[in-house]
């Protein structure tokens, strides 16, 4: 059924699976370059114009390919652009600025993983020329990107040159020494499925005739290798295109069975909202396309590969927003996320130590070695030169790998994944806790100058977040340890041998755990987000209802790190993630009273505010929320998505499944308590 | 009495103002009424590009006589057609620009003899009816000279204001002025119209998200008008407009506020151009945009 014939594929029928950008309006391009990107976690490229446009930024990316000049901090690379195509008809180039558009249409088909074109186009003479195109990153293949062109004149019979800008091979070399290959092979079938040529065989150049009504397809593959899988991976790159070219049909075909395959472990049917039915494909699909089960060297990215934003920066986002998207979905891809976090512990190791600490920090942002990669500074748009404490402060990054590793462990029940590595993630980072608190006057444990993540309030002590979560990564550790002495008493001993793991070190962790500063309020039921946030200006955020732009930006840096107002959910999102933990009352308490100061300055906001208000059946909240989270890539005016779509995807998705739909698991058997909203 | 306005200013040609002897722009032909007592209408040298200077009065005085009384300011008027007419000033100057096809008007905003902060009658009348751009020069300038170093360029982040640009663009590219474009945003819902771009609502990681913005802001204006090798800087401000431009203009010692305007001036439309035009220190040059974008 999937063996269809090129020029027989057509977009999915039903619209629902579908993402469709009518007309053309330049200004906009570059978000839907990110919107209508393809990519299979291996390599993820663009949906820019194949002929290109003034606004256009085509880029293919590869997974954990970084480069970066000495000093200057690695961003993911870009490879050559091997949709490019410039057509020439009678001598006139085929493009969206000359001549006219009778009609244009780009579609994302999310349920086959492919970007569609249809363009109808007029040039000044009158000739018509039909054009349909696709492409995809193979999930099948993952070396393999694929593009086809039709060409039909409708009322004219004529020439036309195909112009494609990489024939053959190229290859990037980066200052590490990794080389990225890319290979091109190519074909051009005339009416009767007869191969006319190649482009590179008419030198891209030599015109060729084209008949009235009938349709010529341009056919190409790209291969992509990396020296990290090959020692010749041009060589490797060019048989592989060329071996794929002549077999497109099946290449295509094997790619709609994976993804048939995905699709059916992880779409989520919603009935009577077709907007929340297409963002939450929508979230999906480019969380697919991010991960790559294969390859344990690699992460997604919080631009996933869909754009250069943040250089391919890998940061929280991954275990706390992704991970439990293919934890539900697809744990191969989870259990490779996480086994990158294991293959750079010797990374989270020296930062730790770094920064005077024992056991593993990990990297606020993370590329290919796992160093530290946060930017010192950055500069603001009116020149004042401001510091980045992310990288040396919010450490809470640490508990939430681990809690991504514990939940991993529980939804998946991978013994040899927690022994040879997850076992080791839970000991370093709870080791890392034990050595960042201070014992004090009080016989409490604290926690001083880090940064939560609301990041408006910098070198605060004591942030419940952070606490909470380090509280819970020592239990977590000392939980793992009993455990695993009971069940694989071997294995654990060689654990415990190995990483000079202790009974007094484990003892150690509990009563840290129990002792440690909550900053909970027994008489109120609140944590206070910090110490002293509670003596901090309230702020009426209702008085900035219609804002646009962030409270930081309206109120000024200073103000607001003085001010109640918070960037992102901070107990929220404790409250979110340790659910069980907490009584109902302390649960609804918190989230009252933090919802109504949070100024939703990150994009990640919307969507834990939607998921934690439809769990306590607040729900035209919960809704207001979601549709506000929906909007971020979608919504067309914030320029938020130009860059890459956001990992905010693996929030909207959370919000429905665990938040409307409140997917819980208990004894790892999944019930499902729906909390809908009326309409 | 020369005139019946009389609003002495120095009218220049700012768009070439810093380069001597510009012919880059020969079709170029920038209008400027000089509406006041000849012997306080000037014209810098190196704004002569063959632009021709009008002098609007009541009463009639030879060409001649004006080029006397001007001497002693400048001696740029010789190397300009000056063209002089009698009548009403806001009649004959929207006229004379209709007629010569003007691509910008250069005037005074209001009398320096009478001054006040508001646009004075006739910079009001040709400001409605004026076919073409506007430079408004506030009097108080005198005659110290000026050069266009920097040009602030509020935008609403339409395409339709920055498709108005392109006469501020031209000026800029030909005085090597930079550019500086500021996003004020405030409270009001953002323009409806496709491919808006308003501030960004999420910034998740200032490190980069502040010059990704940016970026995405020029790269969307540059699209529209090419910017030619004008260099250019993005701002974002916040808070009530017209007081925001006035701030960053300050800030950044712009010397020249272009202001895309509707073309409606009735309360309350136009409070921005008209806050701007009433307290900005520096000359402010005035866009017709199409059905939306500006105030």
């Amino acid at each position: 059924m999937l063996d269809i014939a090129v020029s027989s594929l057509a977009p999915t029928a039903d619209p629902a699976w579908l993402l469709v950008e009518q007309g053309f309006t330049l200004v906009r391009e570059h978000e839907l370059e990110s919107q209508f990107a393809v990519a299979n976690g291996y390599v993820g490229s663009r949906g820019s114009l194949a002929e290109g446009c003034p606004l256009s930024a085509p880029a293919t990316f590869v997974a954990g390919v970084f480069d970066a000049e000495p000093g200057s901090i690695p961003h993911l690379v870009q490879i050559w652009d091997w949709s490019h195509l410039s057509v020439s008809i009678c001598g006139q180039p085929l493009r969206l600025d000359v001549g006219r558009s009778l009609e244009h249409r780009r579609i994302l088909d999310m349920r086959q993983a492919m970007l569609w074109r249809h363009w109808r186009h007029e040039d000044d003479a009158g000739r018509i020329t039909r054009f349909k195109s696709l492409r995809l990153a193979s999930l099948a293949d993952r070396h393999l990107l694929v593009q086809s062109v039709e060409i039909t004149p409708e009322n004219y019979s004529g020439t036309a040159i195909l112009d494609a800008f990489l024939t053959g091979s190229a290859t990037h070399i980066t200052h590490e020494g990794v080389s990225v290959a890319v290979a091109v092979a190519d074909r051009i079938v005339g009416p009767d499925e007869f191969v006319i040529g190649s482009t590179e065989f008419l030198e891209g150049r030599r015109p060729f005739e084209i008949e009235k009504g009938s349709t010529y397809r341009l056919e190409r593959v790209a291969a992509v290798y990396t020296s990290r899988e090959t020692t010749a991976p041009d060589e490797i790159a060019r048989s592989h295109a060329e071996s794929a070219i002549s077999r497109v049909t099946d290449v295509i075909a094997e790619h709609r069975q994976a993804w048939q395959a995905r699709w059916h472990a992880s779409d989520v049917q919603v009935e009577g909202n077709s907007r929340a039915q297409r963002a939450l494909r929508f979230a999906a699909y480019h969380l697919l396309s991010s991960a790559n089960p294969q390859d344990e060297r690699v992460a997604i990215g919080a631009r996933g590969l869909s754009g250069p934003g943040y250089k391919g920066h890998v940061f929280w986002d991954t275990e706390i927003f992704m991970l439990p998207f293919f934890l539900l979905t697809w744990q191969e891809a989870a259990r490779a996320m996480l086994m990158y976090r294991y293959h750079t512990l010797p990374a989270a190791r020296a930062n730790a130590a770094y920064q005077g600490y024992g056991g593993a920090l990990y990297a606020w942002e993370s590329a290919a070695s796992g160093e530290d990669m946060t930017p010192p500074f950055a500069v603001t748009l009116e020149g004042e030169v401001i510091r980045i404490l992310t990288g040396e402060q919010e450490h809470h990054i640490s508990a939430d790998i681990a809690y991504a590793v514990w939940h991993y462990w529980e939804a998946s029940g991978d013994e040899r994944f927690l022994l040879d590595a997850g076992a080791e993630i839970l000991i370093e980072t709870a080791r890392f806790w034990a050595s960042r608190v201070r014992l004090e006057d009080d016989n409490r444990y604290h926690i001083r100058r880090v940064i939560g993540p609301d990041e408006y309030h910098e070198s605060v002590d004591d942030n419940a977040y952070t606490n909470g979560m380090a509280q819970w990564n020592l239990d977590a550790a000392a939980e793992l340890a009993e455990q695993c002495a009971m069940k694989w008493p071997e294995q654990w001993q060689s654990i415990t041998r190995r990483l000079a793991v202790s009974c007094e070190e484990i003892q150690c962790w509990r009563q840290i755990a129990r002792d440690l500063y909550t900053g909970f309020d027994e008489r109120t039921g609140l944590f206070e987000q910090f110490q002293g946030y509670f003596d901090l200006e309230e702020i009426d955020l209702s008085k900035y209802a219609n804002r646009t732009a962030p409270m930081d930006v309206l109120l000024g840096r200073e103000r607001i790190a003085k001010s109640q107002v918070i960037k992102q959910p901070d107990v929220v999102m404790l409250v979110y993630l340790l659910w069980d933990r907490l009584p109902a009352e302390v649960r609804k308490n918190n989230f009252e009273y933090y919802e109504s100061r949070c100024g939703h300055g990150s994009s990640l906001s919307p969507a834990i505010h939607a998921l934690v208000a439809a769990r306590l059946g607040k729900m035209a909240m919960a809704e207001r929320y979601f549709r506000q989270s929906a909007e971020i890539d979608l919504a067309n005016n914030m320029g938020n998505s130009a860059t890459g779509v956001q990992a905010a995807l693996g929030g909207l998705w959370q919000a429905a499944v665990l938040g409307f739909a409140s997917l819980h698991f208990q004894q790892g058997d999944p019930s499902v308590r729906p909390n809908l909203p009326e309409n | 009495m020369k005139s019946r306005c009389l609003n002495a200013t120095r009218a220049t040609t700012p768009a070439v103002a810093r380069e001597q002897g510009n012919h880059s722009c020969p079709a170029r032909r920038i209008e400027t009424g000089i509406v006041g007592r000849p012997d306080r209408a000037i014209a810098d040298r190196r704004g002569g590009i063959g632009n021709p200077f009008s002098y609007v009065g009541e009463s009639g005085e030879s060409e001649a006589e004006l080029r006397r009384g001007l001497s002693h300011q400048t001696d740029m008027l010789d190397e300009h057609p000056l063209i002089t007419r009698l009548g009403d000033p806001q009649e004959i100057i929207v006229q004379t620009a209709c007629e010569l096809k003007a691509e910008i008007i250069v005037l005074c905003k209001n009398s320096n003899s009478h001054p006040q902060p508001n646009l004075g009658r006739t910079a009001t009348a040709v400001l409605r009816e004026s076919p073409c751009p506007l430079i408004l020069v506030p009097p108080e300038r005198g005659l110290t000279s000026w050069y266009l170093h920097h040009i602030l360029v509020p935008h609403d982040g339409t395409p339709t204001t920055s498709a108005a640009l392109k006469p501020a663009v031209d000026l800029a590219d030909r005085a090597g002025a930079e550019l500086l474009v500021a996003h004020i945003t405030d409270s009001i819902s953002a323009s409806k119209e496709p491919g808006t771009l308003t501030s960004p609502r999420y910034v998740d990681q200032p490190q980069y998200e502040w010059a990704a913005w940016g970026s995405e802001f020029a790269n969307r204006l540059a699209c529209i008008c090419p910017l030619g090798h004008v260099h250019l800087r993005v701002f974002l401000g916040h808070g009530d407009p017209a007081a925001e431009i006035l701030r960053l203009s300050e800030r950044h010692s712009s010397d020249m506020i272009v202001l895309a305007w509707r073309g409606e001036w009735e309360v309350p439309r136009a409070a921005i151009l008209k806050e701007v035009l009433r307290r900005a220190h520096c000359p402010v040059f005035v866009l017709r945009t199409g059905e939306t974008g500006g105030e």
